[in-house]
């Protein structure tokens, strides 16, 4: 995550575009180092790669323009439309009160997309999830809850208690 | 106007007994100023950690004297809130009360600490993880919730000791423009700003004033004030320029 948006804020300081090896050159990184980081900001937008350039897309530029509730809010969208938090989250809501165990969601993995390492992905969900208010997880139980979207807004008004 | 911190012909030596005590620091005369960033850097083992306790009160000077708003430092400074390199976490605590540890022995009520770390939950972009513990953050996230704790208590001056060196690069760069933006932000903002950094680039890119120590023991060499205008870009040659003077003094 961190890593992401600080590549989004080195490309902003090479006016939106500039060799991926150069990025790497200049902050003393290898290259595979970097890919996470290219991979994830491109998998949200915010970022294309056109023959060895990276280049800061519109979204991109949004999303760094933002505050962190901002930034929050536009993962939000963009996160609950991918494929595999879309998935999950529909796995998830399908018990009750939205929320399941860690065990769970990993045998879910292991089932539905094999390919993937069960718990790599696990620990991915929930740290972008978390970030960006898609998922709760407490390591104590090991419960994992879909958060619902009327507990993410709280600027609905507050009258009497939340059913 | 008094300065906020003080310090006069400040000597720090380690063991006793010897005829050459072994010094780290010596004859150190500064001030920081209110609304200042400033960056103390030098090369390791130049007693900048040091010199950064000495100024908190968790240290005592050897010899000289050390005056937080012009009163003599006798204990920990209450209006001084550390950062460390390590984040120094409590890796039993959730990162809700890691931030709450912060407010440990402020007279307010069990319910306005709970409110004031939200208020830095949500500055620091850590919502979500209220319940996560550092074991499960990335360094970044870690490092986040280190800031938390240490403005929770809104702090006069924030005191940083090598903030992002245990970071990767890239988290490296994203955190130091959250600092920056932390500082010009009044609704947390510490009024100084003392960051001890063995990284030139990264001295230039934030501080206002760098006060530059030699090689053990320690001593002031020079102070160079930087009034490159904000938002500075990180790889421009003006910058870069100062880098090379500074980093000629040290090496």
């Amino acid at each position: 995550m961190s890593q992401m948006i600080g590549l989004l804020e080195v490309l902003e300081d090479f006016n939106g575009r500039v060799d991926v090896a150069k990025v790497a050159d200049d902050l003393l990184l290898e290259l595979d180092d970097l890919l996470p980081a290219v991979d994830a900001a491109e998998l949200l937008g915010f970022l294309k790669v056109t023959s060895g350039d990276l280049i800061l897309t519109d979204e991109g530029k949004r999303f760094l323009s933002r505050g962190s509730s901002g930034r929050k809010k536009m993962l939000n969208r963009i996160l609950s439309k991918t494929p595999i938090f879309k998935f999950v989250i529909t796995f998830i809501k399908q018990h009750e009160e939205a929320e399941t165990t860690k065990d769970d969601v990993i045998d879910f993995i292991r089932r539905e997309m094999p390919d993937l390492e069960a718990e790599t992905t696990f620990r991915w969900l929930v740290e972008w999830g978390r970030y960006a208010l898609l998922l709760r997880y407490d390591s104590n139980s090991g419960k994992i809850k879909v958060v619902q979207p009327t507990t993410a807004q709280p600027t609905a008004p507050q009258e009497g208690k939340p059913q | 106007m008094t300065p906020v911190i003080e310090l006069r012909n400040v000597t720090k030596a380690f063991g006793s007994g010897t005829a050459r005590p072994n010094a780290v620091l010596e004859q150190i005369n500064l001030s920081i100023e209110g609304h200042e960033f400033a960056s103390i850097v030098g090369p390791s083992g130049c007693g900048k950690s040091t010199l950064l306790r000495i100024m908190m009160g968790l240290t005592t000077p050897t010899d000289g004297e050390v005056y937080y708003r012009g009163k003599p430092v006798k204990d920990v400074v209450e209006g001084m809130a550390m950062v460390f390199q390590t984040f120094a976490l409590f890796p039993w605590l959730t990162v809700l009360q890691n931030i709450e540890i912060g407010l440990q022995g402020r007279k307010i009520s069990d319910d306005a600490k709970r409110k004031r770390s939200l208020k830095l939950v949500e500055i620091m972009g850590l919502e979500g993880f209220e319940e996560a513990y550092p074991r499960e953050l990335s360094g970044g996230m870690k490092q986040r919730v280190g800031l938390a704790r240490a403005l929770v208590s809104d702090p006069e001056v924030l005191l940083m000791d090598e903030p992002f060196s245990s970071l990767d690069p890239l988290t490296a760069t994203h955190l130091r423009e959250e600092v920056l933006d932390l500082w010009l932000n009044p609704e947390v903002s510490p009024g100084s700003v003392v960051m001890v950094t063995h990284n030139v680039e990264e001295a230039v890119y934030m501080a206002d004033r760098i006060i530059v120590l030699t090689h053990r023991p320690g001593t002031i060499i020079k102070e160079v004030h930087i009034d490159l205008p904000r938002p500075r870009n990180p790889r421009s040659p003006e910058l870069y320029r100062v880098v090379d003077e500074i980093t000629g003094m040290i090496a």
